[in-house]
């Protein structure tokens, strides 16, 4: 089955806090984004409506100026009196007014038009008839079919459209002392295109003149101007905001005369890029370190948690591959949770602990009882195992081999010879030489105690022992055959120490020879039976060990009996 | 604003006679002037108009009436024309009478009543004058040797005008306050009555005049009410 594996919890974590964090961020990022752009916005109109309202000011300002201008200007006695009489003189029946009349007033306006800086100056009589006009728009003003005047009042302002082109025009009367109305003095300025651009200059806005609908003058560009006219029809207000030609304005109006407008507008688009252009870069600069901040934290908040884990997990880790339960795991102290689970992992091990040594005390005390059931079927060779197993283990110290080692020395020798349990009593007790088919009767016990113990997992590395300990450096032992160094240490110490034992222990034939002689017999057959550096090792051992052992199983009356009745017991079943 | 009211003005003429010491050689003409708003065709009030003040003084009102004249046109005279002196005072900013009718050769007087400089001109082709500045107290006189009309300002007090007419024959009148003239001794013969005003010109009516006997008379002169 191929199951998936799961994801590390550092990547879980770091992508939770940094998802969060990041995540956050991007809503901030977004709602104070749009948060400014309507401010700009907002702030936008305002300042479109402050600084119209300045211009508004100044315009009015102006207007007020030239209404008074106008009204002294009206109060030339020379242009009276020349338009005053010249209209009674027209006005009798058949006398011609004089021309030079008419020349003092022309004289008279431009004057004016020097005087004001206006574009236009006419002055008609009572009935509308012009008189004369002058400044650079006269004749504009000169006919009087083609001008029409919308809001005529006095000291109002009027619009004037002269033959399409329209005048903002300022009208007073000239008065005399009877309260007649002898004629009016206007002057007019142009609302065209440098009016417009004029505006623009001084508002710092896009500036509309608009006529009965249409734009007359403008400083938006073409699309632009026919796009605010239909914008203007559609929305039928005076103020508000527009998209022209992809750009969106706020726009107000800023003067009314009669039927023309004044508008102002301002980019909105324009002002939202070169702000939000700004803003974006520096909360950019804000998200970019937010975002770098939030991963470091995310990092140190993951290896937080995971660290101690991780550690927790190959120190397990670690025990298990050595299988040391020995000591508990030290408590790392970072957090509750971990200490908690290193304290319930130290629980464990320490109970697996005592149940593994109990189970060990269990198969050794059981090997024990089954090597000890071994010695026990011959009485000659009573301890022997236990005394090889001795011996064994004085070698291995004197070798300066590892505790382990000795461990698994002791316990091997112990059953070394374990395999006998399926030899015959007749062969295995038979006094004097044996035959060849005994001998290889006998030679197969190794064999056996070695698949008598491979079935416990526990014993396994002491199965060689059991299986190799009568080979000889020279491949004449059994059952391999192998040579020299092929033989396994230990196999090769329990070989040497079984020899001694045997030659030192009493047999039924034969009494047990001395501790000196047995290490002359081994030293004789070093090299060919045994290692010499063994011998030589249980030579120096054998002063360390207990006399008893040293000495083999000495011929005692109560084994020669045992031995003796048993062997009647034989006979006797047989 | 500027309003437009116009009144008409009806010159009502009656001729009567024997009033000179020939009566059975000439003739008088009577009449009676209204006028009125010519948009409504109601008579307007003759003090309609307000009249300035000047230096606090309540100005005296100048009913509208006495800026009338009633003369002849086409009049044949014969004989050494009358000279007169006629006044028109400078006082509280504005000329009194505003409208005087002299004839050939007559001299006009201009005393100055207020308490500043005053100046007379004409732009008119009758007679083109200025009498410079002149200060309280102090006259100036001009001759009228053309007929005509001729108007009269102060360089001044751009807002003052006078209209002075200079007839070759002394048939003329000024109406009273409510509109009543006569002219005496007027030759008989088909003539040309004329009502003027100096704001709607010429109103005119054909009558006739015979010896020992009056002859009445009616116009209408719409005047535009400005204010």
């Amino acid at each position: 089955m191929n199951q998936r594996r799961p994801p590390r919890l550092l990547l879980k974590t770091l992508l939770v806090t940094f998802g969060m964090a990041a995540g956050l961020l991007l809503f901030v990022f977004l709602v104070v984004r749009e948060g400014v752009q309507n401010q700009v916005r907002r702030t936008q109109a305002q300042n479109l409506d402050v600084s119209q309202g300045i211009l508004r000011a100044l315009e009015d300002g102006h207007l007020r100026e030239l209404r008074m201008q106008a009204g002294s200007l009206a109060e030339n006695p020379t242009l009276k009196a020349a338009v005053d009489t010249y209209t009674v003189e027209s006005s009798l029946a058949g006398s011609a007014a004089a021309p030079e009349l008419l020349a003092t007033v022309q004289r008279e306006l431009d004057k004016v038009a020097r005087l004001v800086g206006v574009d236009a100056v006419a002055l008609d009589d009572v009935s509308g008839r012009t008189l004369a006009s002058a400044g650079s728009n006269r004749q504009q003003w000169a006919g009087d079919d083609t001008r029409r005047i919308d809001g005529a009042g006095t000291g109002n302002v009027a619009l004037l459209d002269a033959g399409g082109r329209l005048f903002r025009v300022v009208r007073v009367p000239l008065t005399l002392d009877d309260g007649a109305t002898i004629g009016w003095l206007e002057l007019g300025n142009a609302l065209d295109q440098r009016y417009a651009e004029a505006l623009d200059r001084i508002s710092r806005t896009r500036t509309a003149i608009l006529h009965r609908g249409r734009v007359v003058a403008s400083t938006l560009n073409g699309p632009q101007a026919a796009a605010f006219e239909r914008e203007l029809q559609r929305q039928g207000m005076p103020s508000g905001t527009a998209v022209l030609d992809n750009e969106t304005y706020a726009f107000r109006e800023t003067a009314r005369i009669e039927s023309a407008q004044v508008y102002a507008l301002s980019s909105v688009d324009q002002a939202v890029g070169i702000i939000m252009g700004r803003f974006n870069l520096v909360l950019g600069i804000i998200a970019v370190g937010a975002l770098g901040l939030a991963l470091v934290g995310s990092l140190w908040l993951a290896r937080l948690l995971t660290a101690p884990i991780a550690l927790l997990s190959s120190a397990i880790g670690e025990r298990a591959a050595q299988r040391d339960l020995g000591s508990p795991l030290p408590l790392p102290g970072t957090s509750l949770e971990v200490d908690s689970l290193t304290d319930s992992f130290n629980q464990l091990i320490a109970s697996v602990a005592s149940a593994e040594t109990r189970t060990e005390d269990a198969y050794a005390g059981a090997i024990r009882a089954l090597a000890a059931t071994l010695d026990a079927r011959d009485p000659y060779t009573a301890g022997h195992s236990e005394r090889v197993s001795a011996l064994s283990v004085a070698v291995g110290h004197v070798m300066g081999l590892p505790p382990s080692e000795i461990e698994v020395l002791r316990l091997g020798a112990l059953l070394h010879d374990i395999g006998k349990i399926g030899i015959p009593d007749d062969v295995l007790r038979k006094p004097g030489k044996l035959t060849d088919a005994e001998f290889e009767i006998i030679t197969t016990h190794p064999v056996v105690g070695a698949r008598i113990l491979s079935s416990i997992p526990f014993l396994q590395p002491h199965l060689p022992i059991v299986e190799l300990h009568h080979e000889r450096p020279d491949g004449l032992g059994y059952p391999k055959g192998l040579r020299g160094d092929e033989i396994p240490l230990l196999a090769r110490i329990v070989h040497v120490a079984d020899a001694y034992d045997a030659i030192t222990s009493a047999r039924a034939y034969r009494a047990g020879r001395s501790g000196n002689d047995a290490l002359r017999e081994l030293w004789r057959c070093a090299g060919t039976e045994y290692h010499p550096e063994i011998v030589g090792a249980l030579a120096r051992a054998l002063p360390k060990v207990a006399p008893e052992v040293a000495s083999g199983a000495p011929m005692t009356q109560t084994a020669a009996r045992t031995a003796a009745s048993e062997a009647l017991l034989e006979v006797r079943s047989a | 604003m500027f309003i437009v009211a116009a009144a008409t003005a009806s010159i009502a003429v009656f001729a009567t006679s024997g009033l000179t010491g020939a009566p059975s050689d000439t003739g008088t003409i009577t009449g009676h002037v209204t006028l009125t708003s010519h948009m409504r065709g109601v008579p307007i009030s003759t003090n309609a108009y307000s009249t300035r003040a000047v230096n606090g003084q309540a100005k005296p009102a100048s009913p509208e009436m006495r800026s009338v004249l009633v003369y002849l046109k086409r009049v044949k005279f014969t004989g050494a024309l009358p000279t007169t002196t006629a006044q028109i005072r400078q006082e509280h900013e504005t000329f009194s009478p505003r409208v005087v009718a002299i004839t050939r050769g007559s001299t006009v007087d201009f005393p100055n009543f207020d308490p500043y400089f005053h100046n007379v001109f004409s732009l008119s082709g009758t007679a083109v004058f200025d009498l410079g500045r002149y200060q309280t107290g102090q006259s100036r006189s001009r001759q009228f040797t053309k007929t005509g009309v001729v108007k009269v300002y102060c360089h001044i007090h751009s807002q003052m005008s006078a209209t002075i007419l200079v007839l070759d024959h002394p048939y003329f009148a000024t109406p009273d306050e409510s509109g009543n003239f006569t002219l005496r001794d007027v030759p008989p013969g088909t003539y040309t009555l004329v009502g003027w005003h100096e704001r709607v010109g010429e109103q005119v009516a054909e009558i006739s005049v015979s010896p020992g006997q009056a002859t009445d008379a009616d116009l209408w002169l719409p005047v535009e009410d400005s204010q």
